[in-house]
């Protein structure tokens, strides 16, 4: 050691730099924490949250019992049990509809995979339980998300006859009406 | 009838600086929480209370009604002696503070001194003991809670606080040189007149900044705080000697460890800067209010020996067990007994 190394050493030069730095942290004090259940990040606009069942604007369900969600999901979290409507042979509609939330990994596959646009991904995470059974969700549970996390719902396309499934293929392929 | 009132006024005073120590307890953890979160760029505990003020009686409430657990195998007696073992002689060096004035009061034909518990002569060496039999609290608790964690933290406290304590006393010594005496409250009067006059400084004789160096890493070693925290270190041995402890008993090594951080620092506040004594004669105030600006002095010193503490805490990491030992035995011994020499000599030649 020489002797500058020396009298760093005598004078705990390092040691006080250090604790100067602390020191000025104290003294300008500026948290970074997020008092996090009473103030809350804001998330982004395509945040995969909590998954829901959507309707439409005038209170019918969009999910037309396809088993596309089911197909898609690779945590196999999606059970569908399709049915028809009764009385409407055409028609086809999710008699059950069970997502078991334990297992899903929030990748948005199904919601990329369904032809109606009747899954949709909410904003919410605070999901935590005491019962793992809670998160064994049914389809009224699911459109009970939906209903509360997506208030303007899509309106109900005209030209779609209500017997026929609509597949939709992205809205600029969508047939545009005359004004 | 003398006896008596004897027995009730040193009650009395036992009753207060033990209420005194533990009030300071209680804030010291809140404290040394919010410094060091506000060191961190956190906020400390915010959620009991207004800024989380009321921390330390939801702390304490909860240590209070926690399940009890004595560990299976462990020995059962030494494991519930051991917090006491280590609570009690954290506590019972504050008898020998003084932390006002030298004054004697005449109490019902009983001399009274209302800021010092019991004034002895070998009130240094009296702290220093118990000092040691401390850390039979924390070998004994580490053993005999049949946990390997346990073992090897009460070993390498017994390691460190015997390596440590030499140093203590050290450097010690070249205060006691200057002083000739081993009482607390002799000692804080000879620092009297101003701040040139405190050991740290000398007043004439050879400084002993040194010898307060010394003390303070090795006070921090003895009271296990970081960077010297190796009997408890966290990442490595859970808890160290305390991992099994749980309830009252954890509360009371919690209280042992924060009660033996002020005994340091009011023993280096009497010893190396003039105890209650201001360090300007015109901060004092007139003899009359020497009781208010002594206590005040006493207290701010002290205080800014803790917040040495926290902040050493939140600027230093912890040192390897080599590292440690290295320290204490090459660099801080030959330091102090060099100190001893050099005090002595100088001493012996400027009388």
């Amino acid at each position: 050691m020489n002797l500058k190394e020396w009298i760093k050493t005598l004078t705990f030069y390092e040691i006080l730099l250090g604790m100067k730095a602390t020191l000025s942290h104290l003294l300008k004090y500026k948290p970074i924490t997020l008092q996090y259940p009473h103030e809350k990040k804001p998330l982004p606009s395509n945040y995969r949250g909590m998954l829901a069942l959507l309707r439409y604007d005038d209170g019918t369900e969009k999910c037309v019992g396809c088993d596309l969600c089911e197909a898609a999901c690779p945590s196999r979290v999606i059970r569908v049990v399709s049915a028809e409507v009764p009385e409407e042979p055409a028609k086809r509609y999710s008699k059950e509809y069970y997502m078991d939330m334990t297992r899903c990994l929030f990748c948005g596959l199904c919601v990329k995979a369904c032809p109606v646009d009747a899954l949709g991904m909410t904003q919410e995470f605070e999901w935590a339980v005491y019962d793992k059974r809670q998160l064994h969700l049914n389809k009224q549970q699911l459109l009970a998300i939906g209903d509360r996390n997506f208030p303007v719902r899509e309106k109900r396309l005209e030209f779609q006859h209500p017997n026929v499934a609509y597949f939709n293929v992205g809205f600029k392929d969508i047939p545009q009406k005359e004004a | 009838m003398e006896t008596g009132i004897r027995l009730a006024l040193t009650l009395g005073q036992i009753g207060a600086v033990m209420v005194a120590v533990l009030l300071t307890v209680a804030l010291l953890t809140l404290l040394e929480r919010k410094v060091l979160g506000w060191m961190q760029d956190r906020m400390g505990p915010m959620e009991v209370g207004p800024y989380g003020v009321l921390q330390p009686v939801a702390d304490g409430l909860k240590l209070f009604f926690k399940e009890d657990i004595i560990p299976a195998g462990a020995n059962k007696f030494m494991f519930s002696m051991a917090p006491i073992l280590s609570l009690v002689p954290a506590l019972i060096g504050f008898a020998v503070i003084p932390f006002g004035p030298d004054w004697t009061v005449d109490v019902g034909g009983v001399d009274f001194k209302p800021f010092v518990i019991t004034d002895i002569n070998i009130g240094v060496l009296y702290i220093l003991a118990f000092a040691s039999i401390g850390a039979y609290g924390i070998i004994l608790g580490g053993w005999s809670s049949n946990s390997k964690y346990s073992l090897l933290g009460g070993l390498r406290s017994a390691a460190q606080l015997i390596s440590y304590e030499l140093n203590v006393g050290l450097s010690i010594v070249g205060v006691l040189l200057l002083s000739s005496s081993l009482s607390l409250v002799t000692i804080t009067s000879a620092q009297a007149g101003g701040f040139w006059n405190w050991y740290v400084f000398g007043g004439g004789a050879f400084p002993q900044v040194i010898a307060f160096v010394v003390f303070i890493i090795s006070s921090v070693a003895e009271t296990n705080r970081t960077p010297f925290d190796l009997p408890e270190a966290e990442s490595e041995l859970v808890a160290g000697f305390f991992t099994e402890y749980s309830g009252m008993r954890f509360a009371f090594f919690f209280l042992a460890e924060y009660g033996n951080m002020i005994l340091v620092s009011c023993v280096s506040t009497v010893l190396f800067f003039g105890g209650w004594h201001a360090p300007l004669e015109i901060l004092q105030g007139p003899e009359s209010l020497h009781w208010l600006t002594g206590m005040f002095w006493f207290t701010f010193k002290v205080y800014g020996f803790l917040f040495l503490f926290f902040w050493l805490r939140a600027t230093l990491p912890r040192l390897r067990y080599d590292q440690l030992m290295r320290f204490g035995w090459k660099v801080l011994l030959p330091i102090a007994l060099g100190n001893i020499v050099i005090t002595s000599i100088w001493a012996y030649i400027f009388p």
